[in-house]
């Protein structure tokens, strides 16, 4: 079994609203191997957000333990989480959340600018995450000369511009038509197995799913069910995942 | 500096709202350069540093009350005095009393006056042609180009408080620091109104040293304290600023206005900010989520806001520029123009718009910088929908 890149060890996350308290995951626990692609699953309100939240360092838990590699996150200051995000983590959102005022480019480099590369280098790494998701001849458009599959693209470019070990992804194909989601899902896809990346993904599509190696299902804050693919680059494929999803 | 771009397209987003904000920025900068500037203008020297050897000497009770025409020896033999000469205003009226045709007119002892006043300088004709017409008149140079008057014109001024009329000639045109008055020889008025002989307005002394502008003041007044017509004397400068304490506390005023202008721009730039910082919610969410801190996230609000008002400030700067000769010029033609004289393009003044504006544009920041640095990347997120 390859080591453990995500460790979730008894994770609780309240909120509170006004004088109720809420508990959204309760004494979760869960590893995730690198270089795995992992789907969670559940209905709405079942914690996966959160629980993506969590593992990408946005959110802290009530109690519990996270640990990324050798980072305890659930640990780090604020200051710290924020660096430790800019390393270590790629994100892509359901609504692709491109700053509108700035290109392909520019929205590529926006990571990028945090680190310490010229701007040859930052150039050079941009412009070849934007040739990784084939856009390379969209560098000088806005977010609003682009189409939703193509703006989702330049996210996941941005996403990856650093680097990252760890991919997360919320809803990435949930505001998308069915062929450019499928066109997110061959990247990401492509994105595990070529290039080795982590990928954490939400998703209410079993389409979606299908394409993980592993299925995570939550409902109520606890773990439901964990589905593992068969085979060394199997996938859980539509059939299992819908079931699952389901509840059968 | 990489993140300039950002800031800067950030802040044009929405166009129209950016340029009427800065546009809202640079009205009231270039009201508060205006007001600040006729402020300063009061208290400036127009004399080139001659005026602080002047001391005016008139009645304690007020400057309506005439004193002895006598007392003129006794304060010329006061060591420290070097000139002493009368200046009597006379009033009246030129052709009516709109404020075009309002200037300063007074009886003068010709052959003293460019002593007392010797930065003035006579630009046409001469001060021997002037001293030596009873009726002639020294003019100042716009007086005479708002006239359209030349050497030999004569004119006439309609007696009212002193109910004499006096036809004058043009004998000599000064320039100086208020180039709107005339000056002729006060006899004119005592041969017409012989009641009014050997009383006095004004002595202006022109002091030795500044030590004796010190203690001229008391001496002078000291000398006629007992006397049925007792003095009050003070400086120039002292003697001018009595004049605008007349129009009530300006200095209050005026700081009033410009504390009221900087407020409003605070509220224009605070609401401009603040709406874009709350429509941008999601964005900040995203930004923070890429790595970026706190810290960073104020810094670029604020740069925004700064970005914004210093342009507000500096296009308000250029367009005060611009508009100066032009302000000071209609000022120097209006029956303000004693108060114009002083304008100029004051360091201090511009130097306080810029500053007041820079500090509205951070103060207008803050808020809605720390309240986006603050909210959570969770909350943030969830705005989407």
């Amino acid at each position: 079994m390859a080591e453990p890149l995500i460790r979730i060890e008894n994770v609780v996350k309240q909120y509170t609203r006004d004088t109720q308290v809420l508990t959204v995951l309760d004494g979760l626990s869960l590893e995730v191997e690198k270089g795995d692609f992992v789907a969670l699953m559940g209905p709405s309100g079942s914690g996966k957000t959160t629980l993506l939240n969590l593992i990408a360092g946005i959110d802290r838990p009530t109690s519990g333990r996270i640990l990324v590699g050798a980072d305890e996150v659930s640990a780090m200051s604020e200051g710290a989480l924020a660096r430790w995000r800019s390393e270590n983590v790629g994100f892509i959102f359901q609504l692709y959340n491109l700053v509108p005022v700035l290109t392909a480019f520019e929205n590529v480099e926006l990571p990028l600018l945090l680190t310490r590369l010229s701007k040859a280098e930052r150039k050079k790494q941009a412009e070849t995450a934007l040739a990784v998701v084939a856009l390379s001849d969209r560098l000088d458009h806005y977010p609003r000369q682009l189409s939703g599959g193509q703006e989702q693209r330049v996210a996941i470019a941005r996403a990856i511009a650093t680097d990252p070990a760890l991919l997360v992804a919320d809803e990435p194909t949930g505001d998308l038509d069915s062929k450019s989601g499928e066109e997110i899902l061959v990247l990401l896809e492509r994105l595990h197995s070529e290039f080795g990346k982590t990928i954490v993904m939400v998703t209410h599509d079993p389409k979606a799913a299908a394409r993980a190696h592993r299925l995570v299902h939550l409902d109520k804050g606890v773990l439901k069910e964990d589905v593992r693919a068969k085979g060394e680059k199997g996938e859980i494929g539509v059939a299992a995942a819908a079931a699952i999803a389901a509840g059968r | 500096m990489k993140f300039v771009p950002y800031v800067f397209r950030s802040l044009f987003r929405k166009k129209t709202r950016s340029i009427l904000t800065i546009v809202s920025i640079v009205l009231p900068f270039f009201v508060i350069c205006v007001l600040g500037t006729l402020l300063m203008a009061l208290d400036a020297d127009t004399s080139g540093g001659k005026g602080m050897y002047r001391l005016v000497v008139r009645h304690k009770v007020s400057l309506g009350n005439a004193i002895p025409e006598a007392y003129r020896e006794r304060i010329a033999q006061l060591p420290g005095v070097k000139d002493v000469t009368i200046l009597n205003w006379f009033g009246g009226t030129y052709k009516d009393n709109r404020p075009e045709n309002m200037f300063a007119r007074f009886g003068c002892e010709p052959d003293q006056l460019l002593a007392i006043f010797d930065e003035v300088t006579i630009v046409n004709g001469t001060a021997a042609d002037w001293t030596s017409d009873r009726s002639g008149a020294l003019v100042g140079e716009r007086l005479m180009k708002r006239y359209g008057w030349k050497l030999g014109d004569k004119f006439v001024l309609k007696g009212d408080y002193y109910p004499v009329n006096l036809e004058l000639t043009v004998r000599a045109v000064f320039r100086g620091s208020d180039e709107t008055g005339i000056y002729f020889d006060r006899k004119v008025v005592e041969e017409g109104l012989p009641a009014v002989k050997g009383q006095v307005g004004t002595f202006w002394i022109k002091a030795d040293s500044a030590e004796a502008v010190q203690r001229l003041p008391r001496v002078v007044d000291a000398l006629f304290e007992n006397s049925s017509a007792p003095t009050k004397t003070e400086t120039e400068k002292e003697f001018q600023n009595g004049f605008v304490s007349m129009l009530g506390n300006v200095r209050a005023i005026v700081t009033g206005i410009s504390t009221a202008i900087g407020l409003v721009i605070l509220l224009i730039s605070a609401n401009t900010m603040a709406m874009a910082a709350r429509e941008r919610v999601t964005e900040i969410a995203v930004l923070r989520t890429l790595g970026f801190g706190k810290p960073l996230i104020l810094t670029l609000i604020l740069a925004e806001s700064l970005f914004l008002s210093a342009t507000g400030a500096f296009v308000g700067l250029g367009l005060f520029r611009l508009a100066f000769p032009v302000l000071k010029e209609g000022l120097l033609n209006s029956p303000m123009a004693g108060f114009a004289a002083g304008m100029q393009l004051f360091p201090e003044v511009l130097l306080t718009g810029v500053g007041i504006t820079l500090l509205v544009g951070l103060v207008a920041g803050i808020v809605p910088a720390i309240r986006s640095a603050q909210r959570s990347i969770p909350d943030g997120l969830r705005q989407v929908g």
